[in-house]
């Protein structure tokens, strides 16, 4: 069975994860996956990586344009009100509860009208739908107050959520800025090895701050080539002539947004880079050195 | 990844929620929005880039959701990809138009390379941490390739146009960009 694989290499499902095809194509790719677990694992891959990169861009809805927005969608799918009020006003005035439901189901209770002869009586019944109307109309404002409440102490759990959540980031960004910045600082304890760039990269140049004493090496990418795929940067320590595995580079650190902090080296008198496949490598590729540097 | 909720919600809770959305149950459009509106306004923000038009297309999409349930089949994918696709067309639909309107289209993306390697450090907000541990993973042209076509509504062909690249990178990339970010979640 080698058709599924070729049509798996065909960048049809990309295209289907992607929502580029039309209904037609859509389908046939459907049955593909229908007819083909491979296919269809395939498939799932991919969207499910779409996915993750759709929910990576997450963000809050503005406070303001939240009420706005879903106060309209409830509007638009059916009543707001009504459904809501049955089940949650119990717990806000339980006393209140009898009233309401006679007077949802049933607006005139049949109470008052259960003695008309009398005029005595019938003042009492006047009174007593008075006292009804009037006790309606403040459970329904009550209510009305009980729900604003409640959706405004959402809010504010919710913000009160997300603003820990912040400084729960910002504490750690700020300890790693401040490592960083003490590296910078200790030019007694870091020294600073420039690695530049071979004469098949002249432009490429890093440069490594390396702790004899504490055995930390930390690298810093000014300009390095951008890389195939599924390649990596791996930094290598040269212990007389021989290279030690420093570790490999992350994207990011790569593109120079950050400084990372690489395997511990105990003893080194340069360093280099070299082009890995993804992981590594446990001896460095030679011809693809990109930049090194003596101490 | 503890970052990513949705995609990740075991598939039993989110039958269940389907199933009361389909019974149109306004309850379960409250807890959909709670669970939701987070990711899609994201996506859709990320699109249009402009808060009051994104909440507008937000609020269409929620509708259109509602409406079309019956049309969603789980058998097809989760309910996370088939929602995100909704409010992702509209959104498209939207700048095109706009595009439309003022007859330009390569405006659509602000993202020139360099733009690309920083996700706008000046506006920190913490739900981004995703993002950031997520786009570390890809090189620069990988997610330049994903945004225009994820964001940008590019087609394949249009954005090798755009990018002036071979169709085949363009594909490449792509294919490359999608299987790391479907990597990080398993």
């Amino acid at each position: 069975m080698k058709d599924f694989q070729e049509y798996i290499e065909s960048g049809r499902l990309e295209q289907y994860a992607l929502g580029e095809l039309d209904p037609a194509a859509r389908a046939e790719v459907e049955d593909w996956a229908a007819r083909y677990p491979e296919v269809r694992r395939e498939l799932d891959e991919l969207l499910t990586g779409l996915g993750a990169y759709a929910e990576a861009h997450a963000q809050v809805v503005p406070a303001g344009l939240r009420e706005r927005v879903f106060g309209r969608v409830l509007a638009e799918i059916g009543g707001v009100a009504s459904a809501p009020a049955a089940s949650t006003a119990p717990v806000a005035a339980p006393a209140a509860v009898p009233t309401m439901r006679v007077s949802a189901s049933n607006p005139r209770p049949a109470e008052t009208y259960a003695a008309p002869a009398a005029a005595q009586r019938s003042g009492w019944a006047i009174a007593a739908s008075v006292a009804l109307l009037l006790s309606l109309a403040a459970n329904a404002l009550l209510y009305s107050r009980w729900q604003q409440t409640s959706t405004e102490l959402v809010a504010a759990q919710n913000s009160q959520a997300r603003f820990a959540q912040t400084s729960q980031v910002m504490e750690r960004r700020l300890s790693s800025t401040q490592e960083q910045l003490h590296i910078l600082r200790s030019p007694q304890e870091y020294k600073m090895v420039a690695l530049a760039g071979t004469p098949a990269h002249p432009t490429a140049k890093a440069r490594v701050l390396y702790s004899a004493a504490a055995h930390r090496v930390y690298v810093d990418v000014q300009q390095l080539p951008s890389l195939p795929a599924g390649k990596q940067y791996q930094l290598w320590a040269l212990d007389k002539g021989k290279p030690v595995d420093a570790g490999v580079l992350a994207a990011n650190t790569a593109a120079g947004d950050s400084i990372q902090q690489m395997k511990d080296i105990a003893s080194a008198q340069a360093f280099a880079m070299t082009v890995e496949p993804v992981g590594g490598s446990a001896g460095p590729t030679l011809n693809t050195m990109t930049v090194i540097g003596n101490m | 990844m503890s970052d990513l909720p949705l995609i990740s919600t075991p598939p039993a809770a989110e039958a269940a929620l389907v199933e009361r959305l389909r019974a149109r149950e306004q309850a379960a459009m409250t807890e959909f929005y709670d669970r939701y509106s987070g990711a899609l306004y994201g996506v859709i923000n990320r699109i249009v880039k402009d808060e009051e038009e994104a909440a507008d297309v937000l609020q269409e999409a929620l509708v259109k959701i509602w409406h079309s349930m019956a049309s969603y089949d789980n058998s097809k994918g989760r309910l996370f990809t088939w929602v995100v696709n909704i409010s992702r067309n509209l959104a498209i639909d939207k700048i095109r138009s706009r595009q439309h309107r003022v007859g330009s289209r390569t405006q659509g993306l602000d993202d020139s390379p360099a733009a690309l390697r920083q996700a706008a450090p000046d506006a920190f907000r913490p739900e981004h941490v995703g993002l950031q541990e997520i786009t570390s993973k890809l090189v620069p042209e990988q997610r330049q390739v994903i945004d225009l076509l994820y964001f940008g509504g590019f087609t394949q062909s249009e954005a090798a146009e755009e990018l002036n690249l071979p169709l085949g990178t363009v594909k490449t990339r792509a294919r490359t960009a999608l299987k790391i970010l479907a990597k990080l979640i398993r």
